[in-house]
């Protein structure tokens, strides 16, 4: 607690008095109390921190909104979604090539963005394949890497992406350096009017996007 | 740290730039009343965080301004007060920007050397009123939408090139997405641009010239810091507490999405305008026509303040003193106004009940907005079109109304009434329904009152012309098929049997037969005792009633009771009593509404019209009947008032 030489006043008085009205101390250039000057600093900095921390934290809904409300809300499945978040394909098990040829597939759901709500819209696009009567396996067409699209190259009898050059086998497996790790598998179960039976000719796929970029699948 | 100050100082000169903005002296003392200016900055960077933040939210289009809006109010994280941040704030802004621009009038701080400040000031005070005007249509809701109309209109007033004003202003002929771009980089772009270079140029001019002194001998010389800028900060924190305080208890109002197809009798201005939409209704104002009372007197108020510095000049101490006197004045003028609008406003039904619509439909669109459907591609503005609970009081004014009555109103909450005499004041007189009050329409009451009640039931029908004229040609002795409450096959049922309705023994057979019409409406949602219900069905059929009753049965003249509707489709059916397959149910009211004179209705009794498709689209039609019959998803949004209280019996 420091008083200006100048300052006539005793102790914290003059302090009080010139907080509390406008009798300000005589001064040109000495300054007032160390308190005097902290407090002014004091208020004007958080005057101008409240709403900046109120503007912060509101950018940061997108990061807060995932722990506060994860799945919250969301309407009923869509009728071709069961409650695992299988999808039922527009495609049946005969409809897949038995020659090991990969197909195309497009996924439909329902999508929530922001204050909209899509019913049943195109969400992203699988790889189908099947080899004579054995299972059917289901990939997820954006590249491991950086989220390209993964093509079919006939003449190389492979899965290639195009932007980085990553290059798969049929069943998924990585096949050079480029990408971090082997295509995404999705599950996959055959059914019979909804019902598991793994003779059924309706391909169910549990449809999900990976983080890009890493070794580990790591869902979105 | 200090040298890290140096090297930055030897670069830049921040000490010599921080010392000339903090070291001014303040000649007589720090003091409250040179607050305002700071106050107003500060505001100012409230604005543009908070507006910064809205804008990462914000969409602006047609479809989805209300929507982006309502996903900022009611779904983010501080939503709703960042919001009312920046709409409190600005409302702030104005009032301290009036409290500033008197001050600076009273003190004579416009007077030479300082004229061009004044007149920054007054360049400034306009961008503040279009960051206002034009930050108040961006939520696209009913009450933005219908205000800024009403300016725009204005604008368009404005002599020679009002037209091409208005067309600019709005990107087109109309409202549309392109005015809400165009006015979002106004608000957000432009405005805020040159407000920044206007209060640089007003704060470098300020400074230049030094603090219009109110008092030199007021206390000791002091400096900007800390004296003064511990007053300004105080000042500031308290405005930013009361500002605070406003939008966590009073958040921001988010009206119904705007529908140009949709009346919105509530509109008004941001309350800091109600003087001038006050100023406008006057009579003699209105003679004078729009451009004269919105464009030529603002222009000549602001004209006269702006040539203040000059009046004074020329005048002297008079100049000063006419200054003052017309600053007071108009405020005066402006608080007068303002009060006097509010009154009105509050004291006026008619407005009264265009704002209870106003907030019916507001948390209409809300709720269904918060629903597991969000909202569709076609917007909020959809979600309302589609919805029975907001469309359904408004076709049901328009279209039945005139006869019916829904509770004793019009369906939206508003007495019908007759129109004043030529002469005459105060309350108009209630409109007498002259057909059935339909507000509880194929509810268990409304069975029960059919069963036991029938007389007073439809005792509205006799305030009917046609009622009237029939019975007088039943007088003079002639034929007339009409409705009769009092005298009908079903009346005389009623008040013949009304002590064995009444009796002990048949209680549970009345509320049983209440139960299987009730049942038959097939309410959605309805919840009904099965049991009750078989029971009333074999009442209906057989008349398994107790006493006197016994063997009376319904289905003897009602014989489609029972089944569902319609029992018989083709024109000629009907035997004269009408059908009571499905009765009060959806499928049995489309049909009613259509061919009320279908002799499976009421057939040449009938005096209601029927509406075709042309009258009431099928759309619409589903609509009314969906709201009558209860079939949409509930509401917590209050419904408006019963007023049966309030109809009169009788002429």
């Amino acid at each position: 607690m420091t008083v200006t030489d100048s300052n006539p006043a005793p102790g914290n008085s003059a302090d009080t008095t010139a907080a509390g009205c406008c009798h300000a101390a005589p001064s040109a250039t000495p300054r007032r109390s160390l308190l005097y000057q902290g407090l002014t600093a004091f208020i004007s900095t958080i005057i101008v921190a409240i709403p900046a921390s109120l503007g912060g934290l509101f950018f940061l809904d997108p990061i807060l909104r995932r722990q506060k409300s994860a799945g919250a809300g969301k309407a009923g499945p869509a009728a071709r979604k069961d409650e695992n978040g299988f999808i039922r394909l527009d495609v049946t098990r005969e409809a897949v090539p038995g020659d090991g040829t990969p197909v195309s597939v497009t996924v439909f759901d329902d999508i929530e963005d922001a204050w909209n709500r899509f019913p049943n819209v195109p969400v992203g696009s699988i790889w189908l394949r099947k080899v004579g009567d054995g299972p059917i396996l289901a990939f997820n067409s954006i590249c491991p890497h950086l989220g390209c699209s993964v093509n079919y190259r006939r003449a190389e009898n492979d899965f290639f992406c195009p932007c980085h050059t990553s290059a798969f086998a049929l069943d998924g497996k990585k096949s050079n350096e480029v990408p971090p790790r082997d295509m995404d598998a999705l599950e996959v179960a055959m059914r019979t009017a909804g019902k598991d039976d793994p003779a059924g000719s309706e391909i169910w796929v549990k449809f999900q996007n990976f983080r890009r970029a890493t070794p580990e699948r790591i869902p979105i | 740290m200090n040298a890290l100050l140096n090297w930055l100082d030897d670069r830049t000169g921040v000490r010599k730039l921080l010392h000339e903005a903090l070291y001014e002296s303040v000649p007589g003392g720090a003091r409250w009343r040179y607050v305002w200016g700071s106050t107003l900055v500060f505001t100012f960077v409230v604005q543009v965080i908070t507006g910064f933040m809205l804008w990462s939210a914000y969409s602006p289009s047609t479809r989805t301004a209300w929507e982006s809006v309502f996903y900022i109010q009611y779904e983010m994280t501080l939503g709703s007060i960042i919001r009312g941040l920046h709409h409190y704030s600005a409302q702030a802004m104005v009032v301290l920007m009036a409290i500033h621009l008197m001050q600076v009038v009273i003190d004579g701080a416009y007077k030479a050397p300082r004229e061009i400040n004044f007149w920054l000031g007054m360049v400034l005070m306009m961008i503040v009123l279009g960051l206002s005007l034009t930050g108040y249509l961006l939520p696209w809701d009913q009450k933005g939408y219908y205000a800024t109309q009403v300016t725009t209109n204005i604008m368009s007033a404005t002599p020679v090139v009002g037209a091409e004003v208005q067309t600019l202003a709005q990107g087109g002929r109309d409202y549309g997405h392109l005015t809400l771009t165009r006015f979002f980089a106004m608000h957000a772009g432009i405005l805020p641009a040159l407000l920044v270079g206007f209060l640089a140029l007003h704060i470098y001019v300020f400074r230049r010239h030094g603090l219009t002194v109110h008092d030199p001998k007021h206390a000791a010389d002091a400096q900007f810091w800390p004296d003064q800028v511990l007053k300004d900060a105080v000042a500031c924190l308290a405005v930013l507490a009361v500002v605070l305080t406003l939008a966590i208890f009073r958040p921001a109002e988010l009206s119904a999405p705007a529908d140009p197809a949709v009346k919105f009798d509530a509109a008004r201005p941001e309350w800091y305008f109600l003087f001038l939409f006050r100023f406008l209704r006057f009579h003699a104002v209105e003679a004078l026509g729009l451009t004269f009372g919105a464009i030529i007197v603002p222009g000549i108020i602001m004209g006269i303040i702006a040539v203040m510095p000059l009046t004074e000049r020329i005048l002297g101490r008079a100049g000063h003193f006419l200054n003052r006197a017309f600053m007071w004045a108009l405020a005066a003028g402006v608080v007068v106004l303002t009060v006097l609008a509010f009154y009105e406003d509050a004291n006026d039904r008619g407005h009264q009940a265009a704002l209870a619509e106003a907030h019916r439909d507001a948390g209409r669109a809300i709720e269904l907005a918060k629903s597991p459907d969000r909202i569709p591609v076609d917007g909020a503005v959809a979600l309302l079109r589609r919805d029975p609970f907001t469309q359904g009081p408004r076709l049901f004014a328009q279209h039945c109304a005139s006869c019916h009555r829904w509770n004793g109103h019009d369906g939206r909450g508003t007495l019908v009434t007759d129109a004043l005499k030529p002469g005459e004041t105060g309350e108009p007189p209630v409109t007498l329904p002259t057909a059935a009050d339909l507000g509880n329409f194929a509810s268990r009451e409304w069975m029960k009152a059919i069963v036991v009640d029938y007389s007073n039931h439809f005792r509205w029908l006799k305030n009917a012309s046609w009622y009237t004229a029939a019975k007088e040609q039943e007088a003079k002795g002639e034929s007339v098929d009409f409705l009769n409450p009092d005298a009908s096959e079903m009346a005389d049922w009623t008040s013949g049997n009304a002590e064995a309705l009444k009796a002990p023994e048949n209680a549970e057979n009345v509320t049983a037969l209440v139960e299987f019409l009730f049942a038959e409406a097939a309410r959605p949602g309805a919840d009904v005792d099965e049991a009750l219900v078989a029971k009333g069905r074999s009442l209906a059929t057989e008349g398994s009633w107790a006493g006197a009753l016994n063997g009376t049965s319904c289905s003897s003249c009602h014989d489609t009771i029972g089944q569902p509707f319609p029992a018989q489709v083709d024109e000629s059916s009907g035997n004269g009593y009408p059908t009571m397959a499905g009765y009060g149910s959806a499928a049995w009211l489309r049909d009613f509404i259509r061919h009320p004179d279908a002799m499976r209705h009421y057939g040449s009794k009938n005096r209601m019209p029927a509406y075709s498709p042309e009258q009431l689209t099928d759309t619409d039609l589903e609509l009314l009947v969906r709201w009558m019959t209860g079939d949409y998803p509930g509401s917590a949004v209050a419904d408006y008032p019963s007023m049966l209280d309030r109809l009169p019996e009788k002429k």
